[in-house]
């Protein structure tokens, strides 16, 4: 049995958040980032028992994760 | 012959160099303490470990609200848990996990709908 992640989620995610929502790596590829994206929002999806909150969480993720939102939380 | 001098040698060689390197952490240490640099760091280790869940969250990632019985929140709980564990991640199934551990609490502390 893993031991499970401590705490929320970040305050602002980063692509490391994003490939752990998805449960994918960090240098996977766009085709395989859709596919987990899918996978994971249909475990977690509002209308069928999952939050609204996850449900933003995991498409901010694959956003992160397909590069649209250019976020490092830093000046460089 | 040679090969066992050799060996001697580098661990004899080791356990100097670990004794100073010990040392001089020690002593880093304590200039630390003296500056207030290591007060400084230790604040941030209890940041970090006091990064934990807020009750807001946890409401949210289970999509309940405060008027939401214990029971109910154990139904949600188990639902996101057993889909995450089949399709989704395991950090989110960890935030899950959290979320309900952190309510927990809270509704115990009330003592309304008593969680087991």
């Amino acid at each position: 049995m893993r031991k499970f992640y401590e705490g929320g989620f970040q305050a602002t995610m980063n692509r490391r958040e994003a490939a752990l929502i998805l449960g994918v790596r960090e240098s996977v590829a766009a085709e395989k980032v859709k596919e987990a994206h899918r996978r994971v929002m249909v475990a977690n999806h509002p209308d069928a028992g999952g939050s609204h909150y996850l449900a933003s969480k995991i498409n901010e993720a694959k956003d992160m994760m397909l590069g649209k939102t250019k976020n490092s939380g830093s000046a460089f | 012959m040679a090969g066992r001098l050799l060996a001697n040698l580098i661990v004899m060689g080791s356990g100097i160099i670990g004794r100073a390197v010990f040392q001089a952490y020690r002593q880093a240490l304590a200039n630390a303490s003296k500056s207030g640099v290591a007060q400084e760091a230790m604040q941030n280790g209890v940041r970090k470990a006091g990064k934990a869940i807020t009750e807001q969250e946890a409401r949210q990632i289970l999509g309940v609200t405060e008027k939401t019985s214990w029971e109910e929140i154990l139904q949600k709980y188990d639902k996101l848990f057993e889909n995450n564990a089949k399709a989704g991640s395991f950090y989110l199934q960890s935030k899950v996990h959290r979320a309900k551990e952190c309510l927990e609490v809270v509704y115990r502390s009330q003592g309304n709908g008593t969680p087991s």
